[in-house]
């Protein structure tokens, strides 16, 4: 890939704007809420936007449009059966605890809910994923730009890591959402163009079909057992695995996603944050994972198009994108490819810059190392730890680059943390009677049955380090179902240990469970306001994509 | 609090007048698979959206 001095003067436009953006902000920092939680002043339609913005980091769309030139169609569960769901249920049942309790963040939640080590124990776990998988992602988009460009890895990396530092330095995490959209827009102009080209090349839909296994653009025809695909999954992994455990985990009790709703600027607009950004959502697969499938069928037709080669001479799904990109975009279009690819990983690492960032400052520095200080101080310390957090991701990605196999193995163990996570929320929302030691031992236990399941169990040559009682088909179902195994584990072992510890008084939950809180009467306003309303209409959309695609 | 609109506006009326400007002054700049004058098409696509960004923004901003 070659680019003209057209690119670099979009990339220089939009590096140009991001900054601005910060700068104009800069002088509404007072305090440190405004700093960590935009003041709870951010109009909804910003915050949707930059709840699916935050997440779609350069590793996402790298890794969602290879897995489409890999498994085909059903990549696209992730998001309509890994992702819609849970990003609903957020917003309809959960978020009127989140927002209505007043705390400041994920883990204080769980301080005013349980207790203070089940804070401390999701606080420090989530604040050293941030960091690596900041750093994952990063390492990420230096590889691609050195394959694609040539581009030196230390100098993309420090040059976009500077600027994400400055900008979030400047107007913290307004200055973050706010970008998050701009980005956010980017990449849907930067990679439909892309995607329309590509299947159009390959005679649309239908011409990419006719040149592929049907398995690859059928998402749910070949689920019925795990031989039949080639993700090794079958329905029930994928619902129960993907769909319930690891998605409602994710977006239910992430705080790097929950931030973004948390710093809306109404409880009604909270729950709206994750219902609207539903509808973008279900639709990111389109401008993903179809130009994967396209590449592989365009790879069929002597285009000229071939699928690009690692260096063992298998196919590297993760250059699918640039390779396109370099064949279907002129000078000028390539400039905005480019710069979308940018755009997700600035807004995927500062998503996870600032939720580090507050996770720190609140839940760490002021809960354990100095309480009651002024203000200004949590302030400074927020920028301070800005700095720190975008250095420490640099680092994470040099450990990366060097270390492949920590990296895998780190992956791993955050897998075995965050398992159970959902387990814990779920009961601690809905019955009143789960008690901090109940919560504490059954994360304990939801991470030792999943690391044991994966000592026990080998997929793909993995795991069983301790003994092997069961083959998994595929990586992907063994975490299915280490996910599945672990919820269970710590469902059960909250509800044994709360059942005998002493519950908190029922006026100390006032606003924190289900049935001690006055739920937002939203029967006042009009009906695109409501919640139940919007999940439906995202509910009908969402059947009639599964059924087209099938 | 700043209108986000503004901004964004901005971008894309820029980025759009860049690609519009490539497609009519480059218009045989293409790419090894394009046959069509993308540039110039996806530049008037993201101008008419800067310019909507832009007329909500002054819009809301006469209503303040």
């Amino acid at each position: 890939m070659h680019l003209a001095p057209v690119d670099y003067l979009i990339l220089i436009v939009y590096f140009a704007f991001v900054l601005g953006i910060g700068w104009t902000l800069r002088k509404r920092m007072s305090s440190s809420s405004d700093f960590l939680m935009a003041g709870r002043s951010v109009p909804v339609w910003i915050t949707s936007l930059a709840f699916i913005a935050a997440n779609l980091g350069a590793q996402e769309l790298i890794g969602m449009s290879a897995s489409g030139a890999k498994y085909g169609i059903m990549t696209a569960h992730f998001y309509w059966i890994g992702a819609i769901p849970a990003i609903l249920f957020v917003g309809i049942f959960m978020m009127p605890f989140y927002y209505g309790s007043k705390a400041r963040s994920v883990p204080e939640y769980l301080k005013m809910r349980y207790d203070e080590k089940t804070r401390t124990y999701n606080a420090v776990s989530f604040a050293v994923m941030t960091i690596f998988s900041s750093g994952i992602s990063m390492f990420a988009l230096g590889e691609l730009l050195h394959l694609a460009l040539g581009w030196d890895f230390n100098v993309s990396v420090l040059a976009s890591a500077a600027i994400v530092m400055a900008y979030t330095f400047l107007g913290g995490l307004t200055s973050a959402i706010y970008n998050e959209v701009l980005q956010f827009l980017l990449i849907v102009a930067g990679f439909s163009p892309l995607a329309i080209l590509a299947v159009t090349k390959a005679g649309g839909w239908q011409g990419i079909a006719s040149r592929l296994q049907p398995v690859m653009t059928h998402a749910w025809t070949y689920m019925g057992s795990t031989q039949a695909n080639p993700m090794g999954v079958e329905v029930f992994g994928m619902v129960a695995g993907l769909g319930f455990v690891l998605s409602f985990g994710y977006w239910c009790t992430n705080f790097l996603v929950v931030q973004r709703a948390m710093a809306a600027n109404s409880m009604s607009a909270a729950r709206r944050t994750p219902l609207i950004g539903a509808f973008p959502k279900m639709f990111i697969p389109f401008i993903i994972i179809i130009p994967g499938i396209a590449a592989v069928a365009l790879a069929k037709m002597g285009t000229g198009y071939a699928i690009p080669l690692d260096i063992h001479g298998g196919p590297d799904y993760n250059q699918v994108i640039t390779t396109l990109m370099a064949k279907f975009y002129p000078a000028g279009l390539l400039g905005v490819g480019l710069t979308g690819l940018m755009a997700s990983f600035m807004s995927g690492m500062a998503g996870n810059v600032t939720a580090f960032n507050q996770v720190w400052t609140y839940d760490i520095y002021q809960s354990h190392i100095r309480k009651n200080a002024p203000d200004q101080h949590y302030l400074h310390v927020a920028r301070v730890t800005t700095i720190v957090g975008v250095l420490l991701s640099i680092g994470a990605a040099y450990v990366a680059q060097q270390y492949n196999n920590i990296m895998d193995l780190l992956q791993l163990v955050f897998g075995f943390v965050n398992a159970p996570l959902f387990a814990t929320f779920l009961l601690g929302m809905f019955w009143k009677r789960s008690t901090g030691h109940g919560a504490f031992s059954g994360l304990i236990t939801g991470t030792v049955v999943a690391s044991l399941t994966w000592c026990l169990t080998v997929a793909e040559g993995k795991g069983g380090v301790l003994g092997n009682l069961h083959v998994f088909p595929s990586a992907m179902a063994q975490s299915f179902w280490i996910a599945m195994l672990a919820f269970t584990g710590c469902l059960v072992v909250t509800f044994v240990v709360s059942m005998a510890t002493r519950p908190k008084e029922e006026k100390e939950l006032e606003g924190l469970v289900y049935g001690l809180t006055k739920l937002p009467d939203t029967s006042g306003e009009v009906w695109y306001q409501r919640p139940w309303p919007l999940a439906i209409a995202v509910c009908a959309i969402l059947l009639v994509l599964n059924i087209w695609f099938a | 609090m700043m209108d986000l609109r503004l901004p964004s506006g901005l971008f894309f009326t820029v980025l759009g007048l860049i690609l519009v400007g490539m497609g009519v002054f480059a218009p045989e700049t293409r790419a090894a698979l394009t046959d069509a004058n993308v540039n110039l098409y996806a530049g008037l696509v993201m101008l008419a959206f800067g310019a909507f960004m832009l007329i909500m923004a002054k819009r809301a901003s006469g209503k303040a």
